[in-house]
């Protein structure tokens, strides 16, 4: 007769369970990078790289705006760089939105027009940001169309890639599902294919929002005499690396508190309906299996997730 | 009384050497509270009688029709995996479908919801429930826009033994309550024998092969000697039409 034995896994305390835990992971990294940076900071010259309480200081000097720097071209301060960089940023994003979600949509429905766009979007993707930025400015001069464009030029082949694949993977099971029930057309749209676009636009969203950045940096940089990659420039003209450094960490900064005061509470909004696992009830004395694996577990993953939508419905057509 | 009269129907898929045929000059006529199972081996066409009956998929030929008292006849549909909108709560999947959201349309649904043991489960996304429940909405969401016919397509066949029991008897209970006209897919002979009072019986190549009457008092337990044996005189026929593998 087979003796089978219920062990108690090896209870995890409380401190093992705290260090294993991701929290502790997320906090840890920022940890890591300063010991590197010391670590660096004492391996390098110490004219060429700064240590972190050097950046803190100048970006603290920045933000109070206590430097003493004027600029000799403009006498404008982090906020107003800032304030131009947004703006463009804003304009640039809106713009790649609307024409990567009408030119998306087209794509994904039409094989003709996806055939029409394709190489293009594709070249577009491919191409370095240097490129255009250094063509904007031979052709727009130190405007604020050129770094616009160039927002719009790095975000729209992101958005029109993630639209396309949202309508190549609408659930087709569920709109059959609809017109066996005779559901008007209106209906379906706003009630199947929109949500089931949405993973597909929150990742176009993100994409666009973070390559529009690079390609806006990279054009205020070489095409602009504004604007916080301008003041990049400057500071890497004027050979402070403290400078250079403190303004890509107010990037960072920036890009962090976007994605979880905005990106995070809107997906957490759109995406309500995700099982949470310990929500998850079963019925008593019903043994159905759980059909989780359909649904979008993974945050961040939303092309994954649109891509399981599809086979969320997976009935074998064998009669 | 709900009738569905389907005439010389075939249905192609594909042409030249991918060609398959899925129905084939199909006649058959239903009618009336009577709960048909259609069986046969897999790729015989019942999933496409049924999409076909449904309107999702239109025949190569023939002609269906579906009527109630001479008018057109609303059909509903439980399919063989749920097909609830995941980013809709359970109340407003079985409004989807309705023609309004009034406030008596709601406890319409309420109710239904209710005779499938989900009452309190409104306001749960479907990923909050699990397979048997949510099978449970989707046959709750059928019944709840009070069709004239209803088109179940293997509702079970993703459940285990036990909550597919439970809903068979869940499913016989509406049955006789609603008095609608079922069509009921499966592959599972006991399953058909214990539900139904007619059989249709489909070969490959989507032919319908025989018709069944099973005359037997409802509730069937399939522990029964009389539905045992019918159950055993089912697949003697199945054996006669060499439908089972060797």
């Amino acid at each position: 007769m087979a003796t089978v034995t219920a062990t108690r896994p090896r209870g995890q305390g409380g401190l093992e369970r705290i260090l294993k835990s991701p929290t502790t992971a997320r906090v840890l990294f920022p940890f890591v990078v300063l010991g590197v940076w010391y670590l660096i900071y004492y391996t390098l010259d110490s004219r060429i790289f700064p240590n972190p309480y050097e950046v803190v200081e100048f970006m603290w000097e920045e933000v109070t705006l206590t430097s003493g720097v004027r600029y000799s071209s403009v006498a404008e301060n982090i906020y107003v760089q800032f304030g131009i960089s947004l703006m463009r940023l804003t304009i640039g994003f809106f713009l790649a939105l609307i024409l990567g979600t009408i030119i998306g949509l087209a794509m994904g429905i039409s094989k003709k027009v996806d055939a029409f766009f394709h190489d293009w979007v594709m070249g577009l993707l491919a191409m370095p940001a240097l490129v255009y930025a250094l063509f904007l400015g031979l052709a727009l001069g130190f405007t604020n169309l050129g770094p616009i464009v160039a927002v719009v030029l790095a975000g729209a082949p992101f958005v029109i890639i993630n639209i396309r694949e949202g309508v190549r993977n609408t659930p087709k099971e569920l709109i059959d599902m609809a017109h066996s029930y005779d559901v008007p057309q209106n209906k379906i749209t706003r009630h199947v294919l929109i949500p089931s676009l949405m993973p597909f636009f929150f990742a176009a969203i993100r994409y666009a929002y973070a390559i529009g950045w690079k390609g806006l940096v990279i054009t205020e940089v070489f095409a602009s005499d504004r604007g916080m990659g301008w003041t990049i420039k400057f500071w890497y003209d004027a050979n402070r690396a403290k400078g250079v450094i403190g303004y890509a960490l107010f990037f960072i900064i920036f890009a962090l508190a976007l994605e979880k005061l905005v990106f995070d509470p809107l997906a957490e909004r759109a995406f309500k309906w995700r099982p949470k696992i310990d929500a998850v009830e079963m019925a008593e004395g019903d043994f159905g299996g759980v059909q989780r694996e359909g649904f979008l577990f993974i945050e961040d993953q939303e092309i994954d997730e649109g891509e399981r939508m599809t086979s969320m419905e997976g009935d074998s057509r064998d009669g | 009384m709900a009738e569905i009269k389907v005439e010389g129907l075939s249905k192609e898929f594909g042409v030249g050497e991918d060609r398959v045929v899925a129905l084939e000059n199909v006649n058959m006529a239903v009618g009336g509270h009577v709960f048909v199972s259609i069986v046969g081996p897999s790729g015989c066409g019942k999933s496409t009688l049924l999409n076909i009956l449904s309107g999702i998929e239109t025949p190569s030929s023939g002609k269906v029709t579906i009527t109630q008292d001479n008018h057109d006849a609303e059909p509903g549909y439980v399919f063989q995996a749920a097909r609830l909108l995941p980013w809709r709560t359970v109340m407003d999947n079985l409004l989807f479908v309705q023609k309004d959201r009034s406030d008596a349309t709601r406890a319409r649904c309420q109710k239904y919801l209710e005779m499938v043991q989900l009452g309190d489960k409104v306001d749960k996304y479907p990923g909050e429930l699990s397979g048997g429940m949510q099978q449970r909405v989707g046959i709750a969401r059928a019944f709840s826009i009070e069709p004239d016919v209803l088109f179940m397509d293997e509702p079970f066949s993703h459940l285990d033994a036990i909550t597919a029991r439970s809903l068979r008897r869940e499913l016989h209970e509406m049955w006789v309550q609603s008095k609608k006209t079922v069509l009921f897919v499966t592959h599972d002979v006991g399953e058909a024998v214990e539900l139904s009072n007619r059989i249709l019986v489909f070969a490959k190549g989507g032919k319908l092969e025989d018709d069944l009457q099973i005359d037997l008092p409802f509730p069937r337990d399939p522990a029964e000697d009389d539905v045992a044996v019918a159950k055993a005189h089912v697949l003697r026929k199945f054996e006669e039409l060499d439908l089972i593998a060797s």
